[in-house]
């Protein structure tokens, strides 16, 4: 039994995926040892979030079938969400000081900036994806990434004539000393970013693993037509996924609020990178995005340490078409179906 | 005899429009273009720059409905093309003191052989992939251009010469004017050739084109590369008109505007973006102005407009008009309109 455990393991590292991990937890070390352990640090810090956004892009396009372009936005709601909710709560809590308030006020602006992220999901889901799944499905593929395109610039410009241009940032949500990590300190924030990432994504793997409602999700990805006939309310579970989906992104909007202060275009960094991590695993690939969230962090961390700062997206879009043209259904394949068919 | 002569007269100008892809109404459009400018409230400079601007789109929405309308393919970093074409143009002159003219044909060429290379790589893949590629080549673009400031100068834009000695807007209006019908007519004599009949087909249904042995990669990477090429030459016109570039000019929300005035038009009919691109942007442009304490609601707006249509009215004006306008009772009224002799 072990043994063919060990001979999958091994089959698995031929494959074009495992060389690639393989290979980055190789370069991760040997530029950890070259210019410090700092580019590790901060490729798990930035992957954690990373992945969070590229698995509801993943999650959405997996099981709705619609390459989300407007996934920023929601990493921006959540982010907008997040300030409005925090900076009360530290106003209030300069005045009459709780230490309690002060250690979950961070939890409540995140947990507050996913529900209002869910909700826009939701809505976008019911004003704009139904109403054309209603009238035509015939090219959906590229009809509903147009419609995103569209929902992407009125989100933004929205957001600029609601709320202006100047950054809304937040200095710190827990703050305390920095911690030493491998002879690099860590703020608190960063850690805890870090932290929430992997609670969050660990949560969504057991409900889709273990609950009915996440077998359901996974049903419809794999086959529309069979879970219908299993009697699955499919309306139902494209709203849920639409507001799962952006609500992982409104999540990592938020806990990176501090990184990231909320402005109209905050959300397309994310969306860039989240996208390299979709087309790098394969399409609609939710599991692995996780992997792919890393390896587009190193890759992006790489690029500033050893060629600088401003060529960060030239490399990994470089990268990233390469890919495409050699491997088109992603690094780790993808058994979704839409991914090949239009 | 006389009668007959002049029958003969109109014969050989529905022949002339035939070959042009006009109808009568198109050749009104055309000259109602052509003397606006000295119309009173056209006749400001402003809005003559903002009549030279709707050209601009509008010919850009020609190329890009070129490849969306008909081989299905949305090219996403159509403004990349656009931009390496202007700036090939804009360094010619700037470096080796080349004239604009030749400049912008070098820049439309340069561009079709970037759009073949992508072609090449992307359009073997379904559509989702090559909108993809071509924006992450927009992106890459953009980068690139921002960091060899040594070439491009970077964000702090290239100057580059103008086509004309004057500072009237009134002859580039009439350059970009010939260049949207050219480019106008082109693409429909495209559309209407054998070859044009593949690119319907790919863009209807794949695999029945494949079984009646059309091989898509083809008519997709030449289409994609004519519509780059167009882009280019294009991209030419921007940098000597409006003197200097910088590298948003690459940036996709630029692609968008394009795309949503392509798809207000009516996608895959070609003249229909060329015709909205200039009541639209000049009420874009009026909206900006006068509403300059509210940034961005032209483009709210743009996006709104693109979702509606997009689901309510996928044809687009095109449609509304084919169904609604074309064809009323009066005969005369149908002729002008559609170019239809018989009842």
């Amino acid at each position: 039994m072990a043994e063919s455990k060990t001979g999958a393991v091994f089959v698995w590292m031929k494959s074009a995926g495992g060389i690639t991990v393989t290979l980055s937890i190789l370069i991760a070390i040997i530029a950890g040892i070259d210019s410090g352990p700092y580019i590790i640090v901060n490729t798990i810090v930035t992957g954690g979030m990373l992945a969070l956004v590229a698995m509801g892009l993943a999650l959405i396009f997996g099981v709705m079938n619609i390459p989300m372009f407007a996934h920023g936005e929601f990493f921006m709601i959540g982010s907008l969400a997040a300030y409005y909710i925090f900076t009360p709560l530290t106003e209030y809590l300069n005045t009459s000081p709780n230490s309690l308030l002060a250690a979950i006020a961070p939890l409540i602006a995140i947990l507050g900036a996913m529900i209002v992220g869910a909700v826009a999901g939701l809505l976008c889901e019911l004003l704009i994806f139904s109403q054309l799944r209603k009238r035509s499905s015939e090219n959906w593929v590229m009809n509903s990434f147009l419609l995103t395109v569209g929902l992407s610039v009125v989100l933004i410009n929205a957001h600029q004539l609601l709320f202006g241009t100047e950054f809304k940032g937040i200095v710190r949500y827990w703050g305390g000393r920095p911690l030493e990590i491998m002879g690099v300190f860590v703020s608190r924030d960063r850690i805890l970013a870090f932290v929430l990432a992997m609670i969050v994504v660990g949560v969504f793997w057991l409900f889709m693993k273990y609950t009915n409602t996440g077998r359901a999700i996974r049903a419809v990805s794999q086959d529309q037509s069979g879970a219908l006939m299993v009697g699955i309310n499919i309306n139902g579970i494209l709203l849920l996924t639409m507001a799962l989906g952006c609500g992982l992104s409104a999540i990592a909007g938020a806990g990176l609020l501090f990184l990231y202060p909320s402005y109209p275009t905050v959300g397309l960094e994310p969306l860039y990178l989240a996208w390299f991590v979709v087309i790098l695993v394969g399409l609609g690939n939710t599991a692995f995005a996780l992997v792919g969230g890393f390896i587009v962090a190193l890759i992006k961390a790489l690029t500033v340490e050893y060629i600088g700062a401003g060529w960060d997206f030239v490399i990994p879009s470089l990268l990233i078409t390469i890919v495409l043209v050699f491997k088109p259904s992603g690094l780790f394949g993808s058994e979704v179906r839409g991914v090949l068919d239009l | 005899m006389k009668t007959n002569d002049s029958n003969m007269e109109t014969g050989l100008a529905d022949r002339i429009m035939d070959r042009l892809c006009l109808t009568p109404a198109g050749v009104a459009g055309i000259i109602l273009l052509l003397i606006i400018p000295f119309v009173p409230p056209f006749n400001q400079q402003y809005m003559i720059r903002w009549l030279v601007a709707a050209a601009l789109i509008g010919a850009n929405a020609i190329a890009f409905d070129f490849t969306i309308g008909y081989i299905n393919i949305v090219n996403f970093g159509y403004y990349a093309f656009l931009g390496f074409g202007a700036y090939t143009s804009a360094i010619l002159a700037v470096n080796l003191g080349l004239s604009p003219w030749i400049g912008m044909i070098i820049g439309a060429l340069f561009s079709g052989a970037l759009g073949f290379l992508t072609g090449l790589l992307t359009l073997r893949l379904r559509g989702i992939f090559a909108a993809c590629m071509t924006w992450f080549l927009g992106l890459a673009m953009m980068g690139l251009i921002t960091k060899m400031v040594w070439l491009t100068r970077g964000p702090l834009g290239l100057r580059c010469p103008q086509l004309f000695e004057t500072s009237s807007n009134i002859p580039y209006y009439y350059l970009i004017l010939t260049m949207l019908i050219v480019i106008y007519i082109t693409t429909k004599w495209v559309t209407r050739s054998d070859m044009g009949l593949a690119f319907k087909a790919i863009g209807q249904n794949m695999e029945a084109a494949r079984t009646s042995g059309i091989n898509p990669v083809f008519y997709r990477i030449v289409n994609f590369t004519l519509s780059c090429t167009i882009a280019g030459l294009l991209g030419g016109f921007y940098a000597h008109y409006y003197g200097v570039l910088t590298p948003e000019l690459l940036h996709t929300t630029k692609t968008v505007e394009v795309l949503a005035v392509a798809y207000i038009g009516g996608r895959g009919s070609l003249w229909g973006g060329a015709f909205i691109a200039f009541p639209f942007i000049i009420t874009m442009e009026l909206i900006r102005s006068s509403l300059s304490e509210l940034p961005g609601l032209n483009l709210i707006i743009y996006g709104l407009m693109l979702m509606l249509v997009m689901i309510y009215y996928p044809g687009g004006f095109a449609e509304f008009f084919n169904t609604y306008l074309a064809k009323p009772k009066n005969r005369f009224l149908r002729y002008f309109l559609s170019g239809i002799k018989e009842s």
